[in-house]
Protein backbone atom coordinates (compact mmCIF):
# COMPACT_ATOMS: atom_id res chain seq x y z
CA UNK A 1 0.00 0.00 0.00
CA UNK A 2 2.84 2.60 0.88
CA UNK A 3 4.13 1.61 -2.53
CA UNK A 4 0.93 2.40 -4.10
CA UNK A 5 0.26 5.43 -2.15
CA UNK A 6 4.01 6.93 -3.11
CA UNK A 7 3.03 6.40 -7.00
CA UNK A 8 -0.43 8.13 -6.40
CA UNK A 9 0.74 10.87 -4.80
CA UNK A 10 3.60 11.46 -7.27
CA UNK A 11 0.77 11.30 -10.38
CA UNK A 12 -1.11 13.25 -8.33
CA UNK A 13 1.23 16.00 -7.38
CA UNK A 14 2.49 16.13 -11.01
CA UNK A 15 -1.23 17.06 -11.94
CA UNK A 16 -1.81 19.60 -9.62
CA UNK A 17 1.74 21.39 -10.03
CA UNK A 18 0.78 21.86 -13.72
CA UNK A 19 -2.65 22.79 -13.21
CA UNK A 20 -4.03 26.24 -12.61
CA UNK A 21 -5.60 25.46 -9.53
CA UNK A 22 -2.44 26.22 -6.90
CA UNK A 23 -2.42 29.15 -8.63
CA UNK A 24 -5.74 30.32 -8.39
CA UNK A 25 -6.36 29.34 -4.82
CA UNK A 26 -3.15 30.82 -3.75
CA UNK A 27 -4.30 34.59 -5.53
CA UNK A 28 -7.63 33.80 -3.81
CA UNK A 29 -5.69 33.98 -0.43
CA UNK A 30 -3.47 36.61 -0.97
CA UNK A 31 -6.62 38.58 -2.11
CA UNK A 32 -8.55 37.46 1.37
CA UNK A 33 -5.33 39.10 3.10
CA UNK A 34 -5.44 42.48 1.24
CA UNK A 35 -8.93 42.74 1.82
CA UNK A 36 -8.43 42.29 5.07
CA UNK A 37 -5.73 44.72 5.17
CA UNK A 38 -7.67 46.60 3.91
CA UNK A 39 -10.31 46.59 6.41
CA UNK A 40 -7.95 47.42 9.30
CA UNK A 41 -6.60 50.35 6.95
CA UNK A 42 -9.71 51.56 7.07
CA UNK A 43 -10.75 50.81 10.97
CA UNK A 44 -7.54 52.64 11.96
CA UNK A 45 -8.94 55.65 11.16
CA UNK A 46 -11.97 56.53 12.02
CA UNK A 47 -12.70 59.96 10.11
CA UNK A 48 -11.69 57.62 6.52
CA UNK A 49 -13.83 54.99 7.71
CA UNK A 50 -16.82 57.37 7.77
CA UNK A 51 -16.23 58.76 4.61
CA UNK A 52 -15.87 55.11 2.77
CA UNK A 53 -19.74 54.91 4.11
CA UNK A 54 -20.99 51.65 3.93
CA UNK A 55 -17.52 49.53 3.07
CA UNK A 56 -16.39 50.95 6.60
CA UNK A 57 -19.45 49.63 8.66
CA UNK A 58 -19.29 46.43 6.73
CA UNK A 59 -15.72 46.57 7.64
CA UNK A 60 -16.25 47.46 11.45
CA UNK A 61 -18.89 44.55 11.53
CA UNK A 62 -16.87 41.52 9.89
CA UNK A 63 -13.17 42.42 11.79
CA UNK A 64 -14.09 44.61 14.80
CA UNK A 65 -10.83 46.62 15.86
CA UNK A 66 -7.87 47.45 14.10
CA UNK A 67 -6.00 45.37 15.73
CA UNK A 68 -3.93 42.35 15.71
CA UNK A 69 -6.51 40.26 17.55
CA UNK A 70 -9.10 41.87 15.02
CA UNK A 71 -6.98 41.21 12.23
CA UNK A 72 -6.65 37.62 13.16
CA UNK A 73 -10.18 36.81 14.08
CA UNK A 74 -11.12 38.36 10.40
CA UNK A 75 -8.55 36.21 8.70
CA UNK A 76 -9.97 33.17 11.00
CA UNK A 77 -13.33 33.82 9.31
CA UNK A 78 -12.50 34.33 6.11
CA UNK A 79 -10.55 30.88 6.21
CA UNK A 80 -14.17 29.92 7.67
CA UNK A 81 -16.34 30.89 4.89
CA UNK A 82 -14.00 31.87 2.44
CA UNK A 83 -12.23 29.07 2.47
CA UNK A 84 -14.82 26.00 2.28
CA UNK A 85 -15.29 27.91 -1.27
CA UNK A 86 -11.59 27.90 -1.97
CA UNK A 87 -10.89 24.47 -0.24
CA UNK A 88 -13.72 23.32 -1.93
CA UNK A 89 -13.03 24.44 -4.91
CA UNK A 90 -10.05 22.55 -5.08
CA UNK A 91 -11.36 19.14 -3.89
CA UNK A 92 -14.16 19.44 -6.76
CA UNK A 93 -11.21 20.09 -9.29
CA UNK A 94 -9.26 17.12 -7.81
CA UNK A 95 -11.62 14.37 -8.12
CA UNK A 96 -14.11 16.11 -10.98
CA UNK A 97 -11.68 16.43 -13.24
CA UNK A 98 -11.12 12.58 -13.69
CA UNK A 99 -14.83 12.87 -15.18
CA UNK A 100 -14.66 15.64 -16.90
CA UNK A 101 -11.23 15.38 -18.79
CA UNK A 102 -12.77 11.46 -19.05
CA UNK A 103 -9.64 10.35 -17.52
CA UNK A 104 -10.94 8.06 -14.73
CA UNK A 105 -11.31 5.35 -16.41
CA UNK A 106 -7.34 5.29 -16.60
CA UNK A 107 -7.40 5.00 -12.40
CA UNK A 108 -9.90 2.12 -11.99
CA UNK A 109 -8.18 -1.20 -13.81
CA UNK A 110 -4.15 0.10 -13.15
CA UNK A 111 -2.27 -2.09 -10.32
CA UNK A 112 -1.93 1.12 -8.46
CA UNK A 113 -5.07 0.52 -5.87
CA UNK A 114 -8.17 3.23 -6.31
CA UNK A 115 -8.13 3.50 -2.70
CA UNK A 116 -4.40 4.55 -2.77
CA UNK A 117 -5.24 7.45 -5.81
CA UNK A 118 -8.25 8.29 -3.73
CA UNK A 119 -6.11 8.86 -0.67
CA UNK A 120 -3.39 10.53 -2.84
CA UNK A 121 -6.02 12.94 -4.10
CA UNK A 122 -7.33 13.65 -0.07
CA UNK A 123 -3.76 14.34 1.23
CA UNK A 124 -2.42 16.69 -1.41
CA UNK A 125 -6.04 18.44 -1.33
CA UNK A 126 -5.22 18.87 2.61
CA UNK A 127 -1.30 19.55 2.33
CA UNK A 128 -2.53 22.02 -0.34
CA UNK A 129 -5.23 23.71 2.18
CA UNK A 130 -2.78 23.74 5.10
CA UNK A 131 -0.46 25.59 2.69
CA UNK A 132 -2.53 28.13 1.81
CA UNK A 133 -3.43 28.46 5.23
CA UNK A 134 -0.29 29.13 6.42
CA UNK A 135 0.52 31.84 3.23
CA UNK A 136 -2.67 33.62 4.87
CA UNK A 137 -1.34 33.49 8.39
CA UNK A 138 2.12 34.88 6.70
CA UNK A 139 0.40 37.51 4.86
CA UNK A 140 -1.26 38.49 8.01
CA UNK A 141 1.63 38.76 10.12
CA UNK A 142 3.70 40.82 7.18
CA UNK A 143 0.46 43.20 6.00
CA UNK A 144 -0.09 43.77 10.15
CA UNK A 145 3.45 44.81 10.49
CA UNK A 146 3.57 46.95 7.67
CA UNK A 147 -0.37 48.40 8.97
CA UNK A 148 1.67 48.69 12.56
CA UNK A 149 -1.20 47.16 14.01
CA UNK A 150 -1.07 47.64 17.62
CA UNK A 151 -2.17 45.11 20.32
CA UNK A 152 1.08 42.61 19.28
CA UNK A 153 2.30 40.32 21.95
CA UNK A 154 3.64 36.78 21.43
CA UNK A 155 1.02 35.36 22.87
CA UNK A 156 -1.97 37.06 20.75
CA UNK A 157 -0.14 36.48 17.58
CA UNK A 158 0.30 32.56 19.23
CA UNK A 159 -3.36 32.30 20.15
CA UNK A 160 -4.11 34.34 16.64
CA UNK A 161 -1.96 31.79 14.36
CA UNK A 162 -3.53 28.74 16.12
CA UNK A 163 -6.88 29.75 15.73
CA UNK A 164 -6.35 30.36 11.79
CA UNK A 165 -4.57 27.48 11.26
CA UNK A 166 -6.90 25.18 13.58
CA UNK A 167 -10.00 26.52 11.40
CA UNK A 168 -7.96 26.01 8.07
CA UNK A 169 -7.46 22.42 9.13
CA UNK A 170 -11.02 21.73 10.21
CA UNK A 171 -12.29 23.52 6.69
CA UNK A 172 -9.89 21.56 4.73
CA UNK A 173 -11.62 18.47 6.46
CA UNK A 174 -15.05 19.33 5.31
CA UNK A 175 -13.43 19.80 2.04
CA UNK A 176 -13.36 16.19 1.90
CA UNK A 177 -17.43 16.21 1.52
CA UNK A 178 -16.94 17.97 -1.73
CA UNK A 179 -14.51 15.29 -3.40
CA UNK A 180 -17.18 12.13 -2.64
CA UNK A 181 -20.03 14.83 -4.27
CA UNK A 182 -17.54 15.40 -7.58
CA UNK A 183 -17.26 11.40 -7.73
CA UNK A 184 -20.25 10.09 -6.45
CA UNK A 185 -21.78 12.89 -9.40
CA UNK A 186 -19.40 12.70 -11.94
CA UNK A 187 -18.12 15.69 -12.22
CA UNK A 188 -17.80 19.28 -11.26
CA UNK A 189 -21.41 20.04 -11.18
CA UNK A 190 -22.72 18.50 -8.89
CA UNK A 191 -20.46 19.05 -5.89
CA UNK A 192 -20.62 22.98 -7.20
CA UNK A 193 -24.39 22.64 -6.38
CA UNK A 194 -23.90 20.75 -2.80
CA UNK A 195 -20.94 23.73 -2.32
CA UNK A 196 -23.66 26.27 -2.40
CA UNK A 197 -26.26 24.49 -0.54
CA UNK A 198 -24.14 23.51 2.42
CA UNK A 199 -22.61 27.20 2.55
CA UNK A 200 -25.82 28.33 2.25
CA UNK A 201 -27.53 26.10 5.24
CA UNK A 202 -24.27 26.65 7.38
CA UNK A 203 -25.18 30.60 7.15
CA UNK A 204 -29.09 30.05 7.96
CA UNK A 205 -28.20 27.76 10.65
CA UNK A 206 -25.67 29.45 12.37
CA UNK A 207 -28.42 32.81 12.02
CA UNK A 208 -31.53 30.61 13.82
CA UNK A 209 -28.41 29.76 16.34
CA UNK A 210 -28.15 25.82 15.01
CA UNK A 211 -24.63 25.89 13.72
CA UNK A 212 -23.03 24.02 16.07
CA UNK A 213 -25.23 20.70 14.46
CA UNK A 214 -24.34 21.47 10.96
CA UNK A 215 -20.74 20.12 10.54
CA UNK A 216 -20.05 22.89 7.82
CA UNK A 217 -21.02 25.72 9.73
CA UNK A 218 -18.71 24.99 12.97
CA UNK A 219 -15.41 26.53 11.55
CA UNK A 220 -17.14 29.68 11.20
CA UNK A 221 -18.50 29.39 14.71
CA UNK A 222 -15.06 28.45 16.09
CA UNK A 223 -13.83 31.44 14.77
CA UNK A 224 -16.09 34.08 15.65
CA UNK A 225 -17.94 34.93 12.76
CA UNK A 226 -21.36 34.94 15.15
CA UNK A 227 -19.67 36.78 17.50
CA UNK A 228 -17.44 35.94 20.16
CA UNK A 229 -20.05 34.58 22.78
CA UNK A 230 -21.38 32.33 20.18
CA UNK A 231 -17.38 30.61 19.78
CA UNK A 232 -17.94 27.81 22.29
CA UNK A 233 -19.48 24.93 20.11
CA UNK A 234 -18.75 21.98 22.88
CA UNK A 235 -17.31 18.98 21.71
CA UNK A 236 -20.02 18.17 19.41
CA UNK A 237 -18.76 20.63 16.61
CA UNK A 238 -15.33 19.96 16.19
CA UNK A 239 -16.15 15.82 16.49
CA UNK A 240 -19.14 16.96 13.65
CA UNK A 241 -15.97 18.26 11.79
CA UNK A 242 -14.29 14.91 11.96
CA UNK A 243 -16.75 12.94 11.50
CA UNK A 244 -17.79 14.63 8.07
CA UNK A 245 -14.44 14.77 7.04
CA UNK A 246 -12.82 10.63 7.91
CA UNK A 247 -16.77 9.83 6.52
CA UNK A 248 -16.64 11.20 3.18
CA UNK A 249 -12.96 9.67 2.87
CA UNK A 250 -14.16 6.75 3.66
CA UNK A 251 -17.29 7.11 1.85
CA UNK A 252 -15.09 8.44 -1.55
CA UNK A 253 -12.51 5.14 -1.14
CA UNK A 254 -15.68 2.95 -0.95
CA UNK A 255 -17.28 4.29 -3.80
CA UNK A 256 -14.59 4.36 -6.23
CA UNK A 257 -13.71 0.92 -5.37
CA UNK A 258 -17.07 -0.48 -4.83
CA UNK A 259 -19.17 1.15 -7.72
CA UNK A 260 -19.80 0.66 -10.92
CA UNK A 261 -17.53 2.20 -13.40
CA UNK A 262 -19.52 2.48 -16.54
CA UNK A 263 -19.40 6.07 -17.09
CA UNK B 1 -2.60 -27.12 -21.60
CA UNK B 2 -1.85 -23.37 -20.66
CA UNK B 3 -5.21 -21.68 -19.68
CA UNK B 4 -7.06 -19.03 -21.78
CA UNK B 5 -6.32 -15.84 -21.51
CA UNK B 6 -9.25 -15.14 -21.19
CA UNK B 7 -12.41 -16.86 -20.07
CA UNK B 8 -16.01 -15.76 -19.64
CA UNK B 9 -18.92 -18.22 -18.32
CA UNK B 10 -22.10 -16.71 -18.28
CA UNK B 11 -21.90 -13.49 -17.61
CA UNK B 12 -24.87 -11.19 -17.70
CA UNK B 13 -25.18 -8.14 -16.32
CA UNK B 14 -29.00 -6.00 -16.99
CA UNK B 15 -29.66 -2.31 -15.54
CA UNK B 16 -33.03 -2.58 -14.25
CA UNK B 17 -34.95 -3.38 -17.43
CA UNK B 18 -31.82 -2.72 -19.74
CA UNK B 19 -30.55 -6.37 -20.63
CA UNK B 20 -26.49 -4.72 -21.46
CA UNK B 21 -24.93 -8.02 -21.89
CA UNK B 22 -26.49 -11.82 -21.45
CA UNK B 23 -25.60 -14.99 -20.50
CA UNK B 24 -22.00 -14.43 -22.84
CA UNK B 25 -19.21 -17.32 -23.03
CA UNK B 26 -16.57 -16.74 -24.39
CA UNK B 27 -12.88 -17.97 -24.47
CA UNK B 28 -9.79 -16.38 -25.73
CA UNK B 29 -6.59 -18.27 -26.31
CA UNK B 30 -3.40 -16.80 -25.65
CA UNK B 31 -2.28 -14.78 -28.78
CA UNK B 32 -5.69 -14.52 -30.42
CA UNK B 33 -6.90 -11.46 -31.45
CA UNK B 34 -10.48 -11.49 -30.82
CA UNK B 35 -12.77 -9.01 -32.55
CA UNK B 36 -16.49 -7.92 -30.87
CA UNK B 37 -18.62 -7.20 -33.53
CA UNK B 38 -21.84 -5.44 -32.50
CA UNK B 39 -23.94 -2.26 -32.88
CA UNK B 40 -24.10 0.91 -30.79
CA UNK B 41 -25.44 -0.58 -26.99
CA UNK B 42 -24.85 -4.01 -28.65
CA UNK B 43 -22.93 -4.70 -25.04
CA UNK B 44 -19.60 -4.52 -26.10
CA UNK B 45 -18.35 -1.92 -23.81
CA UNK B 46 -19.90 -3.26 -20.69
CA UNK B 47 -17.96 -6.63 -21.71
CA UNK B 48 -14.86 -4.99 -21.80
CA UNK B 49 -15.69 -3.27 -18.95
CA UNK B 50 -16.50 -6.70 -16.96
CA UNK B 51 -13.13 -7.90 -18.50
CA UNK B 52 -11.28 -5.14 -16.74
CA UNK B 53 -13.38 -5.18 -13.43
CA UNK B 54 -14.65 -1.65 -14.23
CA UNK B 55 -18.20 -3.14 -13.67
CA UNK B 56 -19.54 -6.52 -11.78
CA UNK B 57 -21.37 -8.51 -13.62
CA UNK B 58 -24.67 -9.58 -12.44
CA UNK B 59 -24.23 -13.48 -13.11
CA UNK B 60 -21.32 -15.56 -14.26
CA UNK B 61 -17.66 -15.69 -14.12
CA UNK B 62 -14.79 -13.70 -15.35
CA UNK B 63 -10.96 -15.34 -15.56
CA UNK B 64 -8.42 -13.02 -16.88
CA UNK B 65 -5.23 -14.81 -17.49
CA UNK B 66 -6.71 -17.28 -15.02
CA UNK B 67 -7.07 -14.51 -12.25
CA UNK B 68 -9.89 -12.50 -11.33
CA UNK B 69 -10.39 -9.26 -13.45
CA UNK B 70 -9.91 -7.13 -9.89
CA UNK B 71 -6.61 -9.19 -8.65
CA UNK B 72 -3.48 -7.00 -8.94
CA UNK B 73 -1.50 -9.13 -10.46
CA UNK B 74 -4.05 -9.29 -13.15
CA UNK B 75 -3.85 -5.69 -13.68
CA UNK B 76 -0.22 -5.30 -13.60
CA UNK B 77 -0.65 -8.04 -16.87
CA UNK B 78 -3.64 -5.73 -18.54
CA UNK B 79 -3.29 -2.78 -20.90
CA UNK B 80 -6.64 -1.12 -21.99
CA UNK B 81 -8.13 1.48 -23.97
CA UNK B 82 -12.03 2.40 -23.25
CA UNK B 83 -13.88 4.68 -23.86
CA UNK B 84 -12.58 7.74 -25.45
CA UNK B 85 -8.65 8.59 -26.05
CA UNK B 86 -8.43 10.98 -23.34
CA UNK B 87 -5.76 12.68 -21.52
CA UNK B 88 -4.63 14.73 -19.04
CA UNK B 89 -4.75 18.21 -20.79
CA UNK B 90 -2.60 20.49 -19.51
CA UNK B 91 0.26 17.71 -18.93
CA UNK B 92 2.60 16.83 -21.93
CA UNK B 93 2.61 13.76 -23.64
CA UNK B 94 5.64 12.15 -21.83
CA UNK B 95 3.76 13.56 -18.26
CA UNK B 96 1.11 11.93 -19.45
CA UNK B 97 3.35 8.74 -19.66
CA UNK B 98 5.00 9.55 -16.84
CA UNK B 99 2.09 9.47 -14.42
CA UNK B 100 0.81 6.32 -16.53
CA UNK B 101 4.10 4.68 -15.89
CA UNK B 102 3.70 5.31 -12.17
CA UNK B 103 0.27 4.09 -11.72
CA UNK B 104 1.30 0.79 -13.91
CA UNK B 105 4.24 1.02 -11.26
CA UNK B 106 6.74 0.04 -14.45
CA UNK B 107 9.94 0.50 -12.62
CA UNK B 108 12.07 1.61 -15.61
CA UNK B 109 11.87 5.27 -16.42
CA UNK B 110 12.94 4.49 -19.80
CA UNK B 111 9.51 2.90 -20.41
CA UNK B 112 8.42 6.42 -21.67
CA UNK B 113 10.50 7.51 -23.91
CA UNK B 114 9.94 4.06 -25.81
CA UNK B 115 6.50 4.27 -25.89
CA UNK B 116 7.73 7.90 -27.26
CA UNK B 117 9.86 6.13 -29.90
CA UNK B 118 7.17 3.25 -30.48
CA UNK B 119 4.50 5.34 -31.31
CA UNK B 120 5.75 8.26 -33.41
CA UNK B 121 5.38 10.27 -30.86
CA UNK B 122 8.70 11.66 -30.44
CA UNK B 123 8.12 15.07 -32.60
CA UNK B 124 4.90 15.76 -29.64
CA UNK B 125 6.51 14.57 -26.54
CA UNK B 126 7.10 17.96 -25.14
CA UNK B 127 3.58 19.28 -26.53
CA UNK B 128 0.57 19.92 -24.02
CA UNK B 129 -1.77 17.22 -24.33
CA UNK B 130 -4.74 19.53 -25.05
CA UNK B 131 -2.79 20.41 -28.24
CA UNK B 132 -2.54 17.10 -29.87
CA UNK B 133 -4.67 16.23 -32.92
CA UNK B 134 -7.10 13.29 -32.47
CA UNK B 135 -5.05 11.41 -33.78
CA UNK B 136 -1.96 11.97 -31.73
CA UNK B 137 -4.21 11.97 -28.97
CA UNK B 138 -5.06 8.07 -29.73
CA UNK B 139 -1.50 7.22 -30.31
CA UNK B 140 -0.71 8.69 -26.51
CA UNK B 141 -3.70 6.81 -25.48
CA UNK B 142 -2.58 3.45 -27.43
CA UNK B 143 1.11 4.35 -25.83
CA UNK B 144 -0.39 4.30 -22.77
CA UNK B 145 -2.22 0.83 -22.74
CA UNK B 146 1.07 -0.70 -23.73
CA UNK B 147 3.61 0.78 -21.87
CA UNK B 148 3.89 -2.09 -19.69
CA UNK B 149 3.93 -4.49 -22.65
CA UNK B 150 1.10 -6.49 -21.31
CA UNK B 151 0.10 -9.95 -21.73
CA UNK B 152 -3.90 -8.98 -22.67
CA UNK B 153 -4.52 -5.67 -24.23
CA UNK B 154 -8.31 -4.65 -24.52
CA UNK B 155 -9.14 -1.87 -26.66
CA UNK B 156 -12.42 -0.67 -27.73
CA UNK B 157 -12.28 1.28 -31.24
CA UNK B 158 -8.44 1.30 -31.10
CA UNK B 159 -8.01 2.95 -34.38
CA UNK B 160 -10.90 5.90 -33.85
CA UNK B 161 -9.62 8.82 -35.17
CA UNK B 162 -6.37 7.44 -37.16
CA UNK B 163 -5.28 8.41 -40.52
CA UNK B 164 -5.20 5.73 -42.85
CA UNK B 165 -1.27 5.76 -42.11
CA UNK B 166 -2.03 5.38 -38.52
CA UNK B 167 -4.45 2.48 -39.08
CA UNK B 168 -1.95 0.29 -40.72
CA UNK B 169 1.06 1.00 -38.22
CA UNK B 170 -1.46 -0.24 -35.12
CA UNK B 171 -2.39 -3.27 -37.58
CA UNK B 172 1.10 -4.06 -38.09
CA UNK B 173 2.08 -3.07 -34.19
CA UNK B 174 -1.04 -5.16 -32.43
CA UNK B 175 -0.02 -8.07 -35.15
CA UNK B 176 3.40 -8.14 -34.05
CA UNK B 177 2.57 -8.15 -30.52
CA UNK B 178 0.58 -11.20 -30.75
CA UNK B 179 2.59 -12.92 -33.29
CA UNK B 180 5.76 -12.26 -31.46
CA UNK B 181 4.80 -11.85 -28.29
CA UNK B 182 1.91 -13.99 -27.90
CA UNK B 183 -0.09 -11.04 -26.42
CA UNK B 184 -3.83 -11.20 -26.70
CA UNK B 185 -6.34 -9.05 -27.93
CA UNK B 186 -9.77 -8.38 -27.20
CA UNK B 187 -11.02 -5.44 -29.53
CA UNK B 188 -14.16 -3.72 -30.65
CA UNK B 189 -14.16 -1.51 -34.14
CA UNK B 190 -16.59 -0.84 -36.32
CA UNK B 191 -13.96 -0.85 -38.88
CA UNK B 192 -14.99 -3.84 -40.20
CA UNK B 193 -12.48 -4.34 -42.92
CA UNK B 194 -10.02 -3.64 -40.53
CA UNK B 195 -11.15 -6.25 -38.32
CA UNK B 196 -11.07 -8.68 -41.24
CA UNK B 197 -7.91 -7.98 -41.57
CA UNK B 198 -6.70 -8.02 -37.86
CA UNK B 199 -8.09 -10.49 -36.63
CA UNK B 200 -7.81 -14.16 -35.67
CA UNK B 201 -11.97 -14.57 -34.65
CA UNK B 202 -14.94 -12.33 -34.69
CA UNK B 203 -17.71 -12.40 -32.16
CA UNK B 204 -20.83 -10.95 -33.07
CA UNK B 205 -22.34 -9.22 -30.18
CA UNK B 206 -26.14 -8.55 -30.74
CA UNK B 207 -28.35 -6.96 -28.01
CA UNK B 208 -26.53 -8.63 -25.54
CA UNK B 209 -26.07 -12.05 -26.94
CA UNK B 210 -23.51 -13.31 -28.58
CA UNK B 211 -24.65 -14.22 -31.63
CA UNK B 212 -21.79 -16.12 -32.93
CA UNK B 213 -17.71 -16.43 -33.48
CA UNK B 214 -15.99 -17.65 -35.92
CA UNK B 215 -12.54 -17.96 -37.32
CA UNK B 216 -11.81 -15.05 -39.28
CA UNK B 217 -10.04 -16.98 -41.64
CA UNK B 218 -13.35 -18.76 -42.04
CA UNK B 219 -15.28 -15.80 -43.08
CA UNK B 220 -14.61 -16.47 -47.27
CA UNK B 221 -16.70 -19.70 -46.51
CA UNK B 222 -19.80 -17.73 -44.46
CA UNK B 223 -20.42 -15.11 -46.91
CA UNK B 224 -22.22 -14.38 -49.46
CA UNK B 225 -21.70 -14.61 -53.22
CA UNK B 226 -23.29 -13.21 -56.02
CA UNK B 227 -22.91 -12.27 -59.89
CA UNK B 228 -23.08 -8.87 -61.17
CA UNK B 229 -22.94 -7.84 -65.22
CA UNK B 230 -23.84 -5.75 -67.10
CA UNK B 231 -25.10 -5.62 -70.70
CA UNK B 232 -26.90 -3.74 -73.84
CA UNK B 233 -30.09 -5.03 -72.89
CA UNK B 234 -30.46 -6.03 -68.93
CA UNK B 235 -34.23 -6.62 -69.24
CA UNK B 236 -33.33 -9.22 -72.41
CA UNK B 237 -30.58 -10.46 -70.57
CA UNK B 238 -32.55 -11.19 -67.46
CA UNK B 239 -35.13 -13.32 -69.76
CA UNK B 240 -31.74 -15.09 -71.49
CA UNK B 241 -30.60 -15.90 -68.45
CA UNK B 242 -33.88 -17.47 -67.00
CA UNK B 243 -34.20 -19.48 -70.06
CA UNK B 244 -31.15 -21.04 -69.77
CA UNK B 245 -32.00 -21.62 -66.24
CA UNK B 246 -29.98 -18.80 -64.17
CA UNK B 247 -32.37 -17.10 -62.26
CA UNK B 248 -31.74 -13.33 -62.51
CA UNK B 249 -32.71 -10.08 -61.61
CA UNK B 250 -32.60 -6.33 -61.71
CA UNK B 251 -30.47 -4.19 -58.77
CA UNK B 252 -28.90 -1.33 -59.39
CA UNK B 253 -28.75 -0.39 -63.26
CA UNK B 254 -26.90 -4.07 -63.19
CA UNK B 255 -28.18 -8.01 -63.71
CA UNK B 256 -27.56 -9.88 -60.69
CA UNK B 257 -27.51 -13.78 -60.04
CA UNK B 258 -27.51 -15.25 -56.71
CA UNK B 259 -27.48 -18.97 -57.69
CA UNK B 260 -25.03 -20.90 -56.29
CA UNK B 261 -24.41 -22.25 -59.96
CA UNK B 262 -23.67 -19.21 -61.26
CA UNK B 263 -21.66 -18.23 -58.94
CA UNK B 264 -19.43 -21.21 -59.22
CA UNK B 265 -19.80 -21.38 -63.12
CA UNK B 266 -19.57 -17.55 -64.05
CA UNK B 267 -18.23 -18.53 -67.61
CA UNK B 268 -21.18 -20.59 -68.23
CA UNK B 269 -23.62 -17.34 -67.63
CA UNK B 270 -21.39 -15.76 -70.15
CA UNK B 271 -21.94 -18.11 -72.52
CA UNK B 272 -25.89 -18.02 -72.21
CA UNK B 273 -25.90 -14.54 -72.86
CA UNK B 274 -23.91 -14.62 -76.22
CA UNK B 275 -25.62 -17.44 -77.37
CA UNK B 276 -28.67 -15.94 -76.53
CA UNK B 277 -27.49 -12.28 -78.77
CA UNK B 278 -26.88 -9.92 -75.28
CA UNK B 279 -23.43 -10.77 -74.18
CA UNK B 280 -21.85 -9.07 -71.03
CA UNK B 281 -20.31 -5.80 -71.20
CA UNK B 282 -19.12 -6.44 -67.80
CA UNK B 283 -19.07 -9.98 -65.61
CA UNK B 284 -17.98 -9.87 -61.56
CA UNK B 285 -18.19 -12.22 -58.97
CA UNK B 286 -19.24 -9.96 -55.95
CA UNK B 287 -18.05 -11.15 -52.68
CA UNK B 288 -20.14 -10.03 -49.42
CA UNK B 289 -17.82 -7.99 -46.90
CA UNK B 290 -17.70 -8.14 -43.06
CA UNK B 291 -20.35 -5.39 -42.95
CA UNK B 292 -23.07 -7.06 -45.49
CA UNK B 293 -22.70 -10.31 -43.44
CA UNK B 294 -22.82 -8.58 -39.80
CA UNK B 295 -25.88 -6.63 -41.09
CA UNK B 296 -27.43 -10.03 -42.42
CA UNK B 297 -26.57 -11.86 -39.15
CA UNK B 298 -28.57 -8.66 -36.66
CA UNK B 299 -30.89 -8.29 -39.12
CA UNK B 300 -34.69 -9.85 -38.63
CA UNK B 301 -35.71 -12.49 -40.98
CA UNK B 302 -38.48 -10.03 -42.79
CA UNK B 303 -35.12 -8.41 -44.22
CA UNK B 304 -36.14 -4.86 -42.48
CA UNK B 305 -33.17 -3.01 -40.71
CA UNK B 306 -33.60 -3.12 -37.23
CA UNK B 307 -33.36 -0.76 -34.87
CA UNK B 308 -29.93 -0.40 -32.98
CA UNK B 309 -29.71 -2.64 -30.26
CA UNK B 310 -31.53 -1.97 -26.74
CA UNK B 311 -31.22 2.23 -25.73
CA UNK B 312 -28.27 2.80 -24.09
CA UNK B 313 -28.00 2.78 -20.48
CA UNK B 314 -28.61 5.59 -18.09
CA UNK B 315 -25.22 7.18 -17.41
CA UNK B 316 -23.95 6.92 -14.23
CA UNK B 317 -24.87 3.15 -13.10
Amino acid sequence: MAGDLAAAVHAEALKLRRSRVPWATAAAMVLAALVGAFFMFVLQDVGRARALGLLGAKAQLAGGTADWPGYFSLAAQTVAVGGLLVFGTAAIWLFGREFSDRTATDLLAVPTSRTAVVLAKLLLGLAWCALLTVLLVALVLVLGALLGLPGWSAATAARGTGTVLGTGLLTAGLAASYGLAASVGRGYLPAVGVLFLTVLLAQVLAAVGHGEWFPWAVPALLAGAAGPGRADVGWAGPAGVVLVALGSAAATALWWERADHSA
Amino acid sequence: MTAPALRLQGVSKHYGPVRAVHAVDLTVGTGEVYALLGLNGAGKTTLMRMVLGMVRPGAGSIAVLGRGPRERPTRAQVGYLVAAAAAYPELTVRENLEVARRLRRVPTPAAVPDAVELFGLGEYADRRARDLSQGNRQRLALARAMLHRPSLLVLDEPVNGLDPAGVAEVRTLLGDLAREHGTTVLLSSHLLGEVARLATRIGVLHRGRLLEEFPARALPQRVRHHLELTTRDDDRAVAVLAAAGFPAHLRAGAVVLTGERAVRRPEDVATALVRGGVAPTGLTVVREDLEGYFLRLVRPPSGRAEAPGPPERPRGR
